[in-house]
């Protein structure tokens, strides 16, 4: 019963982890996985309200369900050029 | 079409599509490390015209990836715009190139969209493209948003009226100063390359009418960490609620900026305006100044290193203060070393 867990350039930093599991049973929306890991590195909400959320590689919004067996991931937008 | 014969082979292009891009109008905002790429593709490519804005000047530390760019160029201190036009000139003489150096804000970004067919986003900062977007569902061309830092990077073409907009996918300018810069994490020259080859080949079927082709998704890729994935943005729910492409509420466009300085953010630098420009004479400044610490000046561009900053002053007045974030202190030191 799990949820495989994602993360991408400065989040992976932040987080110390690319890739990572939660229990899908605790979790009804993307955004309470991502509220899970931003109560361990609270420096996550910084980021909340402007980043990419996808489940099984589609864009989602952040109150998006989740289920066992799905990917999510979560991307930083970058502005460098 | 010699020249072009291997392009006129490639058969999604044909001699077809190779006459649309000898007819396209393509507007580059930002010729750092995208764009000095994206820029030398679309010219080798043969475009009709390609304007090139950019507010900056070739700096020693841009050569590592801004691949248009000399020793020369950054001895000379010569604007982007400037050296980035003499170079792609000698590749093809064939295409109308327009230097323009400017800032591209929501003062100036009405007259630079005019007649184009496509916007490229070679730009540093949200901001700005967060303003292209406006602009782009305004005057309906389509762009392509592109960017990196460190080793990884994304990319994603917009076509109004057929695909989401920006800000259907980032409701939100990200706040300043919470996601990396290259000034801030650096970056590797083959990110900048992937992610500008990738918009280029959007540019491309863009520019010669295979808009089907048009890759709907968010492509994300990061060489050091050996990863790419991509988001699918098709099943994005288009309901008109965006501000911007649903309502047609263009908040960038109208937020003129009032201010006369603008902190650039990770670059530790401020830019500053002169509430009316008009052109400055760099001799007496250089003169008043070199008695302060190196000055040196060409056509374009004066810079002198005064109180541990550098100042870079254009011709039209604007000038970037490097050495601080402060507003107040920037206005301090243009008003007491230039004058207002």
């Amino acid at each position: 019963m799990s949820i495989k867990v994602l993360f991408f350039a400065s989040l992976a930093d932040l987080t110390g982890m690319r890739e990572t599991e939660v229990d899908s049973r605790a979790h009804t929306s993307v955004a309470s996985i991502y509220t899970k890991f931003a109560r361990d590195f609270p420096r996550l909400e910084e980021h909340r309200a402007s980043l990419l959320y996808a489940v099984n590689s589609e864009f989602v919004q952040p109150d998006s369900p989740v289920h066992d067996g799905d990917e999510v991931a979560f991307f930083p937008p970058v502005s460098g050029g | 079409m010699e020249r072009y014969s291997r392009q006129v082979l490639f058969q999604p292009i044909g001699r077809e599509g190779q006459e649309k891009l000898g007819r396209a109008r393509v507007l580059l905002v930002g010729c750092g490390a995208l764009g000095s790429v994206l820029a030398e593709i679309l010219v080798r490519a043969g475009i009709g015209r390609l304007t090139l804005a950019d507010r900056d000047y070739v700096d020693e530390s841009n050569l590592q990836r801004q691949s248009l760019y000399t020793e020369a160029d950054a001895r000379e201190g010569l604007p982007k715009a400037v050296a980035a036009v003499r170079h792609l000139r000698e590749i093809n003489s064939a295409v109308e190139i327009v230097e323009r150096i400017a800032d591209v804000n929501a003062l100036s970004v009405a007259s630079l969209v005019q007649e184009q067919d496509l916007i490229l986003d070679g730009t540093d900062n949200f901001e700005t493209r967060y303003l292209l977007n406006d602009a782009s569902l305004k005057w309906n061309i389509p762009w392509i948003y592109g960017a990196c830092v460190g080793s990884y990077g994304l990319c994603l073409a917009f076509l109004p009226g057929l695909t989401a907009c920006l800000r259907c996918v980032l409701q939100q300018l990200p706040p300043p100063g919470s996601s990396p810069t290259c000034d801030t994490s650096g970056v590797v020259g083959p990110i900048v390359h992937l992610v500008a080859a990738l918009q280029a080949a959007e540019a491309l079927k863009i520019l010669t009418g295979n808009l089907r082709q048009v890759n709907r998704k968010v492509v994300t890729v990061d060489v050091w960490e050996n990863r790419v994935a991509t988001l699918d943005l098709s099943q994005l729910n288009r309901d008109g609620r965006c501000p911007a492409c649903g309502q047609r509420r263009f908040e960038f466009l109208e937020g003129a900026h009032e201010g006369r300085t603008q902190a650039l953010c990770g670059r530790n630098a401020v830019q500053i305006w002169r509430s009316s420009p008009r052109p400055v004479d760099f001799k007496p400044i250089a003169e008043r100044l070199a008695r302060l610490g190196p000055v040196q000046y060409n056509e374009f561009l004066l810079r002198a290193h005064v109180d541990n900053l550098e100042i870079a002053l254009f011709r039209d007045g604007r000038g970037i203060i490097r050495g601080t974030q402060n507003s107040d202190e920037a206005q301090r030191i243009y008003a007491k070393y230039i004058g207002n």
